[in-house]
């Protein structure tokens, strides 16, 4: 084997390392994210369209990936434009408080059943259930104080903003 | 680890968590305890929708959570560490409705068109969790200077809605969503629907033809609002002109600049007005 053969027999380990590391990373990545199913099948007074019912899915799920991320790394910043309203001031709080006590929450491994119960007549909110199931981990500092499978059910507002559906409120509920 | 019993808004259930015992449900705004056992110090976290508080305690004394810990409808989770960590759920639920977020639409809705006029109404207890008990609503619907019409509704979910007409005279419409002593009124403003026949009449001046409708009114006798447009079109054999002019005071009026015989016409919206012939200057 002369040294061209050696070069283009290295060349061809790097490409297929990289594309095995990127396809590692791009499946840990699609695991982490928030798993989202939408029934709009009981949505009332007014039908959803399956344009908004696509939004409403990449939205909810995109403001979950940011409330955790914003949970886990207490910033307040990641939950700007997805969260309104009450829903955006009470996990603004949330943050504020466990970084002023060194505190971290982890949403892990989260689904999200939501079921499309309320639609206005001129589509200008909705209200969804959500079945939520996730691990979450409560940590202050670096110790784990709370870890638990949970499954939460969450009263859902949203409202369409200027480019996408946002969260106007977010409250657990003991049963639906 | 939690263990959730049968919730009830009067009766406080207490649920056994390891070495914690508290409430399941509190109301929003209320104070609550949670009994420890064990001796020596430990320290309590409470997590829950807006709050992340840390403080130290004593083991085997009750733990009281301030009404204004326990504000925001949710669950909250109370953990102890003392070597071990064990932790409790507490749901608080929604406090009395104190307002309501009332939305209705449209702010402008055409006279007689069915269910044209729609309202929603969501009650909020003071600490802005929405009341999700049942809660009777009482849409009421007042046309000024008329007796009002009432559309009763229960939440459901949190949320109470309504669907009605507009009625057949052009005039400013209350609409108010009642629930347990709360109120918000929001005003609809009925108006003309589209016009109905379209009747203009004309003459040849030093300048053009000066035409202009008769007052432009509504199938019901309302007049059509001020800067509704209505369009003239001159036809001269293959020439056409057109003047677009806005209503006022009722009329619309146009000056059309031509010589020749012209057949002038007018339309506003989808209704169509009669022609006039005018003969050459």
């Amino acid at each position: 084997m002369d040294n061209e053969d050696q070069f283009r027999l290295l060349a061809k380990l790097i490409v297929i390392g990289l594309l095995a590391t990127m396809t590692s990373l791009l499946a840990t990545a699609a695991d982490s994210s928030p798993q989202v199913v939408l029934n709009t099948s009981t949505a009332r007074p007014r039908a959803v369209e399956s344009l908004t019912e696509r939004s409403l899915c990449r939205d909810y799920k995109f403001a979950w990936a940011n409330l955790a991320q914003a949970m886990e790394s207490n910033s307040n910043d990641l939950l700007s434009g997805l969260f309104a309203g009450a829903a955006n001031t009470w996990l603004n709080d949330a943050i504020t408080n466990q970084r002023r006590n060194g505190l971290t929450s982890r949403y892990l491994n989260q689904t999200h059943k939501l079921d499309a119960v309320f639609y206005a007549p001129e589509g200008d909110v909705i209200e969804l259930h959500d079945t939520a199931d996730y691990d979450l981990q409560i940590l202050d500092g670096n110790r784990t104080i709370d870890n638990e499978h949970v499954r939460v059910r969450y009263v859902v507002l949203m409202t369409p903003g200027a480019d996408r559906w946002v969260i106007r409120q977010l409250q657990a509920v003991p049963r639906f | 680890m939690t263990v959730l019993s049968s919730l009830s808004l009067a009766a406080i259930a207490y649920s056994q968590v390891g070495d914690l015992a508290g409430p399941s449900n509190v109301v929003a705004g209320s104070s609550a305890s949670i009994a420890t056992t064990g001796s020596g110090t430990g320290m309590f976290y409470l997590i829950g929708p807006s709050v992340s508080l840390k403080r130290e305690i004593k083991l085997g004394e009750e733990i009281v959570l301030a009404s204004s810990e326990l504000q925001n409808a949710g669950r909250y989770v109370g953990i102890v560490c003392a070597g071990a960590c064990h932790s409790t759920e507490v749901f608080v639920i929604p406090a009395k409705p104190v307002s309501l977020t009332f939305l209705v639409h449209p702010s402008r809705a055409p006279v007689d068109q069915s269910d044209v006029i729609s309202g929603v109404a969501l009650p909020f207890d003071e600490f802005h969790n929405l009341a999700l008990g049942t809660i009777e609503v009482s849409f009421q619907l007042t046309p000024r200077g008329a007796a009002p019409v009432s559309h009763p509704a229960s939440t459901q979910g949190g949320i109470a809605w309504f669907r009605a007409n507009s009625g057949r005279s052009a005039r400013p419409l209350l609409v108010t969503a009642s629930a347990e002593g709360v109120s918000a009124v929001r005003v609809v403003q009925q108006v003309a629907s589209d016009p109905c026949g379209l009747h203009i009449k004309g003459q040849r001046t030093t300048k053009g033809i000066v035409v202009e409708t008769e007052p432009v009114r509504d199938c019901g006798g309302n007049p059509v609002p001020d800067g509704t447009i209505v369009t003239f079109t001159a036809r001269n054999g293959t020439e056409t002109s057109t003047v677009d002019a806005p209503i006022k005071q009722d009329i619309a009026r146009a000056t059309l600049t031509t010589n020749g015989p012209v057949v002038v016409s007018a339309a506003s919206g989808v209704v169509m007005g009669n022609e006039l012939r005018m003969g050459a200057q």
